[in-house]
């Protein structure tokens, strides 16, 4: 797995309002999984809609530097926004068409093959974030960007669909994912990137930024950087040996 | 949109959007009833003005002041929400992410939602056609369409006319599906902009002869608001045919520029908004953030 990056957004910021959601935030997002985590309103879902081009920044600017691809970035926004009279494999298909495969392959890879013919109306929740995670690999993007695939689902149907959503990365491709759920992040994501009110801070590879701040896992990790429950809550991960490959400006500022 | 199925293949997006386009609407059963209702309301004008009997410029002429009511709204009705259902539940934002064009985007979206407009709209008309053609006296039947004689080829002038009336109307009420933010602001907004097309053209003529403008201008004048340029092209190609008129109810040219001008400008500005309207926002938020806070 190389450290070139599939993504950069630098010093981005986004306000609604007057009220700032994201403050001068820098990030390299390169292949594997890098899980954004943060507290309800720290910025999340702006940051990845920044990333995914659905949100335009105030300032700053998000560019995808991947390799050539027809689609280079899948999005699947927090709340899962397909037609509901149309059946999962028409909702498949129509992006298919758009950007190549086959509807009924992307439906086996999250395990919808029987529901193929379900309209969307009918399906759990579970299921049509299992239909989103489908729709955000249509294309073999390199870069995919999941808001918080996990929400409001059942701790099995979790596990699933934040598997589901791992699985889609590799060498060459990145999957950034928000999330509440630390413990599927701990399991799963190469890096972390915290976000608290705004701004960037904590990111880096999971190992490390646990192994910083002396705790065992991500949920030690959020405690210690969100809360300050650890002595270093705030220390840049830019300092390190091993360089990063995610560079985060706003820390090293605060 | 089960005929989709699986592909491999990629076709144009254009062609693929409108046939998504065109599935929700197929199976949106309201626009059925619309048309139910277009039916009802033109064969009740008909039979009020007279009936079917009386020919087919007898039943243009009664139903003309209806037609310049219930073809905008039904435009408005199929068009007020085209583009706002995939922004309001961002799936316009999941699209953009394919190698999609907002332009093509809203080509695909607003010929469907053209296609079945005219379905909604032509299929009534054409219906109370019939009616007329079977029970309207015999010289109704003849095909000709020098002065005094009705025809049939009449009527079809006018459901020719009403292509590009609907068009620009449809334009129109897709425009406010793509500035409006909310179900409840489109519908606002829509509401506005009918009531202006609808009788802002004809008060605003009343308005400029009032201050002193030439009646010779009123050719000109009338043209330039969709209504108008409507009203003045069915005087001039069907009713005025059936006699001899004193002078030009409309300048046809104009006429015919300010519909296929209303429909262009309706489009750009979908495709603008869509396109910009995020970066509109941003720079407003920079000028809320350039002023002093209270």
């Amino acid at each position: 797995m190389t450290d070139d990056p599939i993504a950069e957004l630098s010093d981005v910021a986004r306000t609604y309002g007057g009220v700032a959601v994201l403050e001068d935030v820098s990030l390299s997002v390169p292949p594997g999984v890098t899980a954004v985590i943060g507290p309800n309103g720290s910025g999340k879902s702006t940051l990845l809609g920044v990333l995914a081009g659905a949100v335009e920044p105030t300032d700053g600017g998000a560019r995808y530097v991947g390799p050539d691809a027809d689609r280079p970035i899948g999005y699947l926004p927090q709340r899962v926004p397909f037609r509901e009279e149309f059946t999962a494999r028409e909702t498949l298909a129509f992006y298919a068409r758009l950007a190549g495969g086959d509807p009924d392959d992307a439906l086996a890879r999250v395990g919808l093959s029987d529901a193929a013919d379900r309209r969307v109306g009918a399906l759990s929740g579970g299921m049509r974030r299992l239909l989103g995670i489908a729709q955000a690999t249509v294309g073999d993007p390199p870069l995919v960007v999941l808001d918080e695939p996990t929400s409001g689902l059942d701790p099995g149907m979790r596990e699933r669909a934040f598997g589901t959503a791992v699985d889609a990365s590799g060498t060459d491709t990145a999957v950034v994912v928000s999330s509440h759920d630390l413990d599927l992040v701990d399991r799963h994501a190469d890096r972390v990137a915290i976000l608290d009110r705004g701004r960037v801070a904590a990111a880096g590879l999971r190992e490390r930024l646990c192994s910083e701040r002396g705790v065992g896992d991500v949920a030690g990790l959020y405690r210690a950087v969100v809360a300050g429950d650890a002595p270093d809550a705030r220390s840049d991960d830019t300092d390190g040996d091993e360089p990063s490959a995610v560079h985060v400006t706003g820390v090293s500022e605060r | 949109m089960r005929g989709i199925g699986k592909t491999g293949d990629r076709t144009a997006p254009v062609a693929t959007v409108f046939r998504r386009e065109l599935a929700t609407v197929l199976r949106t059963p309201g626009y059925g009833v619309l048309a139910l209702g277009l039916f009802v309301v033109l064969g009740g004008t008909l039979a009020v003005g007279g009936g079917g009997r009386t020919g087919f410029v007898p039943a243009v002429v009664d139903l003309l002041s209806v037609t310049e009511v219930v073809v905008p709204l039904a435009a408005f009705v199929v068009g007020y929400r085209a583009l706002l259902v995939d922004a309001e539940s961002g799936e316009l934002a999941v699209i953009r992410t394919y190698p999609v064009s907002v332009a093509g985007y809203v080509a695909g979206v607003v010929l469907a939602r053209t296609l079945a407009f005219l379905a909604i709209v032509v299929v009534p008309y054409a219906l109370i056609g019939g009616v007329v053609w079977a029970t309207a006296a015999p010289d109704t039947g003849i095909f000709a369409t020098h002065s005094g004689v009705d025809s049939p080829l009449l009527y079809l002038r006018f459901l020719g006319l009403l292509v590009p009336f609907g068009a620009a109307y449809l334009s129109l009420a897709t425009a406010v599906s793509a500035v409006a933010s909310s179900r409840r602001g489109a519908v606002a907004i829509a509401v506005l902009a009918l009531v202006a097309g609808v009788l802002g053209g004809d008060l605003a003529l009343l308005r400029s002869l009032a201050s002193g403008t030439p009646p010779s201008a009123i050719p000109g004048l009338l043209a330039s608001a969709p209504n108008g340029a409507f009203r003045g092209l069915v005087f001039e190609g069907v009713i005025g045919v059936s006699f001899a008129p004193a002078g030009e109810f409309v300048d046809v040219g104009r006429a015919v520029g300010a519909l296929l001008g209303w429909t262009v400008g309706g489009l750009v500005v979908s495709t603008m908004s869509l396109a910009y309207g995020d970066r509109i926002g941003v720079l407003f938020e920079g000028v809320r953030a350039r002023l002093p806070s209270p």
